[in-house]
């Protein structure tokens, strides 16, 4: 994307006043997203996003400067800017030759976005509306967005390191409302990807649509969830959820740098059930979370956060793992070259355990069941969490009962992870968007069936 | 560098004869400094420009956009918004609102802030840091201290004639602070905005922090019951984006909103009056005109309790008809989309029962200082809300022992006719503001 000359020469101004290293951030990204609401093809947009990010570090603090320019003017101005926030001047820093790193590609799209015609996108919005309609006379409304976006990044530092990788991103949503005598349900369901439009074969808009209007309807029937502390069991997809929230953010190495997670000092400790192990990994082909490197140009890896419920991995990005004098685990992430890069998760699943589901929930004699999640957030300093439930039941003698509503879950990181006491091993994944100091990024969550001992549900029923 | 007037006009003059077509241009400057153990942690410096391109043609809309476009790249935009329209479905409700004049508002705009230098604002977030870890010895360590500011321009032109642009400046500091007793630590969130950052009053954003964070230490759950509540103004703000959504004309339009059919009639408490208002200077959401460039203005959606309509663009105004008109409601995230419905200054209108009075109606209840999970846990489209809160017990008509872990739950519409009492301390968080507010009973949830 940008000449070997002006990049090096880039890097050497970010280097004038020293600092332990400098980076350059390159991107272009072009995305197309058609939206299909009350019956109508509202919106097709697409766009062309460009702009490189220059950061200087030193420790662990840096300065971060970035343009939407990519002549040489705008990026030495970019570099002054970012070298110019170091407290104390020191000499300059040495740029080593740039040596192109070359591992075989984590994620690739076999049919381009790009090469469909946007009517066959267009096709797919008009096959969610379609179905999620046909489902029940009770569906009311239907919102079905397309999105996928191609971005190249290239990444380059001092110390010589030359990345360029091309992200393809997918996503279908669609977003269904039923409606019964003034109650109004939602249900949703949103497949994701890093891939080409064989993702959409692999995932066709009609079940999306149907699966979203399932869940609408089945709210229909619910009953106000209980309040109070009881036995949950969380069904596939949705331990990770609670995963990624509870344990994932408090292991983020920038919580833990600044003392503000709740495991700080903790490592080797047990801290979980033994029924726990987790990891965060962005290897896997094609995964919503994956990349081949990171952010800052880190290959990808798979991290052990949990073995057997032994805390055995942080979360790292360069500032902090080389302040602890550890490789980075490729955890650096960003938004885009407008964000400095933070520690954040990729894909991060509950491993399977031994149990059958069914033995799970028939062992079960009351509590909640939850088929789908909301999303969460986390308190990362003291480990206090919470998350809604998109779709859950009664359990009552070990079978699911009436759905409920306005449930959510709330507990603390470390005591609801001791209290798993049954993993099964039917595991599936769920995508979402993760939100960090102002930066979205894309995230995969996944477990199979497991069951939480007890925990408070914040429901308004008995 | 091209300015934004003329990047708009350049995207207005490439209309074919039977389209309509607005450029909507934004630039902005911002700085952002944390500090962190009495040094700066990161400073980040971003400029960018961009132009969006909304096209209608037979009723159909296409968009395009493009970071820091030349002239001819704003051409292009346009000839790619005109492709992406062919495939939209026809709408006649699509119109681009006419030219209307509107009040400036020069003051939004303050030369002090924009021309003020990066060591200004360096030195000010190691002060924010050092008076959060220097006057309570619980409270050491800071999870965030942060100053930024912003110089943003917009201008907005379209083939109707319409032509507005503006400038304006904000700045903010954040201060999360860890108050830590032996294996315990609790955070304390503070956080104001205004237009410059000599009017921020950052000490008490520090000294809040603070307050916040030690108040929390001892934290227990509580047991599960239905009590009083007084909800603070950081936790009453969330709720007012959940309302904001369910006000929106578009969610009312499509069928997903609770309050959809409902105009006219009393849904809240005799208290509850709520209100969008584009032109209270002082409010952080302050703009002359909307983001497709009709005049801001001030909205009664409630007048003690009873709903009088909903936030309006155009797009919605012509499609709800009769004497619908945009409130001056249209909103976008930035150049990359279209307008959709949103707020300016939104606020629950400020009460006159002093704080004391509030915890003395509370008697046994809870005080909710903090709400988390609401974007999973409020739905606007049902009204049906569990979210998860901190806070303090109310016992003698004062704040008594900290609380923890559990949720608050209930429906929108239940919430509002539950108000029993507004404070008069009415605070704006972002562009939401609201006072302390009492609720006669609401479900808590814990052991």
């Amino acid at each position: 994307m940008l000449e070997r000359e002006l990049v090096e020469e880039v890097l050497i101004a970010a280097r004038r006043r020293g600092g332990s290293f400098a980076e350059l951030f390159v991107e272009e990204k072009s995305s197309t997203s058609i939206r299909l609401d009350d019956g109508k093809v509202e919106e097709l947009t697409t766009g062309l996003d460009r702009g490189a990010g220059v950061r200087v570090a030193h420790g662990t603090s840096y300065g971060y400067a970035f343009s939407n320019r990519l002549d040489r003017e705008a990026l030495l101005q970019a570099a002054e800017a970012a070298s110019a926030a170091l407290a104390s001047g020191s000499a300059a820093g040495t740029v080593l030759d740039l040596r192109e790193m070359t591992l075989p590609a984590v994620i690739a799209a076999e049919r381009p976005a790009a090469a469909v015609a946007a009517s066959t996108k267009v096709d797919w919005l008009k096959e969610v509306d379609a179905a999620a309609r046909s489902f029940s006379p009770e569906v009311s409304q239907v919102v079905g967005v397309y999105g996928d976006s191609l971005q190249r990044v290239l990444i380059a530092t001092s110390d010589g390191r030359w990345v360029q990788e091309s992200r393809p991103r997918i996503r279908l949503v669609a977003q269904v409302i039923a409606s019964r005598d003034g109650n109004i349900q939602t249900g949703f369901e949103g497949p994701a990807a890093n891939s080409g439009v064989e993702f959409i074969d692999a995932n066709p808009p009609r079940e999306t649509a149907l699966t979203a209007a399932r869940r609408a309807v089945t709210m229909l029937d619910s009953v106000p969830a209980p309040a109070g502390e009881m036995a949950v069991v969380l069904g596939p997809g949705c331990g990770g959820v609670l995963f990624h929230e509870a344990v994932g953010h408090p292991l983020e190495a920038d919580a833990v740098d600044k003392e503000a997670s709740v495991y700080r000092d903790r490592m080797g400790q047990t801290l979980a059930s033994p029924l726990v192990t987790g990891v965060d990994d962005a290897t896997i082909p094609n995964a919503w979370g994956s990349f081949t490197y990171d952010d800052e140009g880190a290959p990808s890896q798979r991290t052990v956060l949990f073995d057997a419920g032994v805390l055995t991995g942080w979360l790292y990005d360069r500032l902090r793992a080389e302040k602890d004098g550890v490789p980075s685990s490729g955890n650096g992430r960003r938004q885009s070259y407008a964000h400095p890069p933070v520690p954040r998760m990729t894909n991060t699943y509950i491993l399977n355990g031994t149990s059958s589901a069914a033995d799970v929930l028939a062992s079960t004699a009351t509590g909640v069941y939850v088929s789908a999640m909301g999303g969460g957030q986390v308190n990362p300093a003291t480990g206090d969490f919470v998350f809604g439930v998109a779709e859950g039941f009664l359990i009552e003698n070990g079978v699911l009962g009436a759905p409920v509503r306005g449930a959510n879950l709330i507990g603390r990181a470390i005591a609801v992870m001791e209290a798993v006491d049954a993993v099964a091993d039917d595991f599936d994944t769920w995508e979402g968007v993760c939100g960090k100091d102002g930066q979205s990024a894309p995230v995969g969550s996944g477990s199979p069936t497991l069951r939480i001992s007890h925990m408070t549900v914040g429901g308004t029923g008995d | 560098m091209t300015d934004l007037a003329e990047l708009c006009l350049a995207a207005v003059e490439a209309a074919a004869g039977d389209e309509s077509v607005e450029a909507f241009a934004e630039s902005s400057r911002r700085t952002e400094v944390e500090a962190l153990r009495g040094e700066v942690e990161g400073l980040t410096f971003a400029e960018s420009r961009g132009v969006g391109v909304r096209l209608i043609v037979g009723g159909r809309l296409g968009y395009s956009y493009a970071a820091d476009p030349s002239l001819d790249e704003v051409r292009a935009a346009v000839a790619q918004a005109r492709e992406n329209a062919a495939l939209a479905t026809p709408d006649e409700f699509n119109v681009l609102p006419q030219s209307a004049s509107a009040e400036p508002m020069p003051s939004l705009y303050r030369e002090e802030q924009a021309a003020m230098g990066t060591d200004e604002k360096v030195a000010l977030a190691l002060q924010l840091e050092k008076r959060c870890v220097g006057t309570d010895p619980r409270v050491t360590k800071v999870d965030l201290a942060q100053v930024g500011d912003a110089v943003s321009r917009v201008a907005i032109a379209s083939t109707t004639g319409l032509s507005a642009e503006y400038a304006r400046t904000d700045s903010w500091v954040v201060a999360v602070t860890l108050a830590v007793e032996g294996e315990e630590t609790q955070t304390g969130f503070s956080y104001a905005i205004a237009r410059e950052l000599g009017e921020l009053g950052w000490e008490q954003i520090a000294d809040e922090a603070v307050r916040r964070s030690v108040a929390m230490l001892g934290a227990t759950k509580p047991a599960s019951e239905k009590v009083p509540i007084v909800m603070d103004p950081f936790a009453g703000t969330t709720f007012l984006g959940v309302l904001s959504a369910a006000l929106s004309a578009e969610a009312v339009l499509k069928g997903r909103s609770l309050f959809a059919g409902k105009v006219g009639e009393v849904i809240g408490s005799e208290l509850f009056t709520l209100v969008d208002d584009g032109r209270v200077l002082e409010g952080p959401g302050a703009c002359p005109v909307d983001d497709e460039g009709v005049p801001s203005a001030r909205t009664e959606l409630f007048t003690r309790g009873r709903l009088n309509g909903y936030l309006h663009n155009t797009y919605t105004a012509t499609r709800m008809g009769g004497d619908a008109r945009s409130t001056g409601n249209g909103q976008r995230g930035g150049y990359r989309g279209a307008p959709g419905v949103g707020t300016t200054n939104f606020f629950l209108q400020n009460g006159s029962t002093p704080l004391a009075e509030l915890y003395r109606k509370a008697e046994g209840g809870v005080l909710i200082m903090d709400v988390s999970g609401a974007h999973s846990g409020a739905n606007p489209i049902s009204g049906q809300f569990s979210v998860g809160a901190t806070g303090m017990r109310i016992r003698d008509g004062a704040l008594a022992e900290p609380l923890r872990e559990m949720t608050i739950a209930s429906t929108l519409p239940e919430m509002l006719a539950g108000v029993t009492g507004v404070g008069d301390d009415l605070r704006y968080f972002s562009s939401t503001g609201t006072p302390s507010v009492l609720f006669g009973e609401m479900t808590v949830a814990g052991v």
